[in-house]
């Protein structure tokens, strides 16, 4: 059985406007033996919570009583971690962490309360959980490997054709839409935000229908890179994005 | 200076690289209208060029510098239909799609062509524009970066990049201090009296610090013409040390081997000239030696013994003229040849043979 549990250190966000991120317990503590000791070691991809909340500290800087902000949920997606909650609500606290909610599940439930705790973004490194999550309607995306050795202050979305994880064409563009909206609250240079279209295999035309149809669903993308067969992996290097929404190529067939 | 392509990558990497590899082979054998594919960056001459090379974006620029990057990028977008005009890099651009287009008749399943990639650090949104324009004028250009903001360099390296032309001096330096033959390009200042060749890709390079290392020329500024004449003539046989061209020269007397293989020598659509301030008496036999020992051709050696360049470029018309001196540089310009200036070497702290007094670098 799932439960949610608020975290009383944080302020709560707005349930209409703000964006529901929940990134699971995995990814964040680190699993290690169980000697007892109340606080978990934190894992470095915790890194990622740190751009998410100095975005949310950027944009209420723009203004204070900004609702658009990233509501970040701790998911444990096992049934192990799921008896650790006591403990990951206290290390959670111990770190600061900016988390505004835990939800305890197992490989069972979680999809499902993904779905009832309205998270608009799943990020996982785990490629079953993430197809698990597209299956239930939850818009879902790979965590890079990377984000733990990134040196960037920038978050760094990029939204990409490759077919491991079927987009799920209904949320894509409403979460394009907020993301879009987010952005546009910073100016094009030093924003601590950044969106990246990535095509694989097709050739210009084909990135430029990907560049049109983000931006008729309200966002405007900063970089693009088409690849036309090029070997990905040194690009994905220098480009170190943090995690990886896939978008329909189907619908752009000409 | 670097390799011409670096070499093998690790086992694992090769299949994730055939896969996408394929992907994008199915993509482009199944388009109704045919396009040819890009090359394997890997067995390609990958040549990158910025979007102000490649286009006049002028205007656009000035709208940049006067009234920022928000203003210019809107006016971009309002402006996405209108096809931008060709910039300085245009015409060898075309010329290298000659080439490939009879690369591809002799050999049809060859991956050894030019690959041309826009590297840009605009933002995407004017990425639309570049990409209508590159349509309009049906370039092959297939692969870009555009980094919104962000050095290319990096890029440069991933995409494994022969030759990298910008209006940017910095990134230029940048490239070069890579490893990566670079150059900054400039647009003419009066028009050719007739046009280039539209059949053959004619490059000319200068000699000094370009091809070979400045070692020579620093003896020049340093002590004097007849101290120069006397030590080549003394080290005739001692090759010069390579300098940032010399791998984009070899990469061509690759591409032109392929076809003297198959009896093209006589109508080979890439022609290569040395031109040098060097005499072909005292100074110019260590070059043409340095090349032998190098195994590379070049088809047209000129010696000026100091001569101006810029009347003789004239006459051969290239498609791009590389230097790394100013002072020739716009020499070439004031007579109608695209020169691309190699900021590499001695020769950047000089001006007409006077050092340059050095500003005190800004922290």
């Amino acid at each position: 059985m799932a439960s949610t549990v608020q975290n009383t250190d944080v302020k709560q966000k707005d349930a209409d406007r703000a964006v529901v991120v929940a990134v699971t317990s995995r990814e964040v503590f680190k699993s290690g033996p169980d000697d007892g000791g109340e606080i978990l070691e934190i894992d470095e991809s915790h890194l990622l919570l740190k751009l998410l909340h100095r975005v949310n500290e950027r944009l209420e800087e723009e203004n204070p009583e900004e609702p658009l902000l990233f509501d970040v949920i701790l998911i444990t997606t096992d049934s192990q971690r799921q008896q650790q909650s006591s403990r990951i609500i206290s290390s959670t606290k111990h770190y600061g962490l900016e988390i505004s909610r835990f939800c305890f599940a197992s490989e069972d439930d979680f999809a499902e309360s993904l779905q009832t705790n309205n998270v608009q973004l799943f990020l996982t490194t785990d490629r079953n959980e993430a197809s698990q999550a597209a299956q239930k309607g939850v818009l879902s995306a790979l965590l890079d490997q990377r984000v733990a050795i990134s040196t960037s202050d920038q978050l760094r979305v990029m939204f990409c054709e490759d077919a491991v994880i079927q987009p799920d064409s209904g949320h894509t563009p409403s979460f394009a839409a907020q993301m879009g909206e987010m952005r546009r609250r910073f100016r094009l240079s030093d924003s601590p935000l950044s969106f990246i279209l990535v095509t694989l295999h097709g050739g210009r035309d084909r990135c430029a229908d990907s560049l049109l149809t983000l931006r008729s669903s309200g966002l405007s993308v900063d970089e693009a890179y088409c690849l036309a067969g090029a070997p990905r992996g040194p690009i994905l290097s220098v480009l170190q994005p943090h995690f990886m929404i896939s978008i329909s190529s189907s619908g752009l067939e000409k | 200076m670097s390799e011409i392509k670096p070499s093998e990558a690790a086992s694992t990497d090769d299949s994730a690289e055939e896969t996408d590899w394929a992907a994008a082979k199915a993509f482009f054998d199944n388009l109704k209208t045919y396009k040819p594919r890009p090359p394997k960056p890997r067995y390609a001459v990958t040549i990158a060029v910025s979007s102000r090379t490649l286009f006049n974006m002028v205007a656009e620029r000035k709208i940049y510098e006067d009234e920022g990057l928000e203003k210019y990028v809107a006016y971009q977008q309002e402006h996405e239909s209108e096809p931008l005009k060709p910039g300085a890099a245009f015409p060898f651009v075309k010329a290298l799609m000659t080439v490939n287009t009879r690369l591809r008749e002799l050999y049809p399943d060859s991956e050894e062509l030019f690959d041309i990639v826009l590297m840009t650090n605009n933002h995407a949104q004017v990425g639309v524009r570049l990409i209508n324009s590159i349509n309009h004028y049906d370039l092959t250009i297939e692969r870009f970066c555009m980094t919104g903001g962000k050095s290319p360099i990096g890029y440069l390296k991933a995409y494994m990049t022969n030759l990298y032309l910008s209006k940017d001096a910095e990134k230029v330096t940048e490239a070069i201090e890579e490893g990566i033959a670079a150059a900054t390009m400039f647009m003419p200042e009066t028009e050719a009296e007739t046009k280039l060749s539209d059949t053959q890709l004619r490059v000319a390079f200068d000699g000094d610090a370009v091809l070979f290392s400045d070692e020579s020329e620093i003896i020049v500024k340093k002590h004097g013409l007849d101290s120069f004449f006397e030590h080549e003539k003394e080290f005739e046989n001692k090759p010069l040390a390579q300098g940032p061209l010399k791998c984009f020269l070899e990469a061509l007397g690759k591409l032109q081997r392929k076809f003297y293989e198959k009896n093209e020598r006589m109508n080979c659509p890439i022609r290569t000239f040395l031109v040098t301030a060097r005499s072909a008496a005292s100074s110019g036999a260590r070059v043409l030696k340095t090349l032998r020992s190098w195994g590379l051709e070049i088809d047209e050696a000129l010696f000026l013994a100091g001569a101006p360049k810029g009347p003789l470029l004239q006459k051969i018309k290239p498609h791009i003229f590389f230097d790394d001196q100013m002072f020739h540089i716009e020499g070439a310009k004031e007579l109608g040849t695209i020169s691309a200036h190699v900021p590499y070497g001695i020769g950047q702290k000089y001006h007409k043979g006077k050092l340059i007094e050095q500003p005190e670098k800004k922290k």
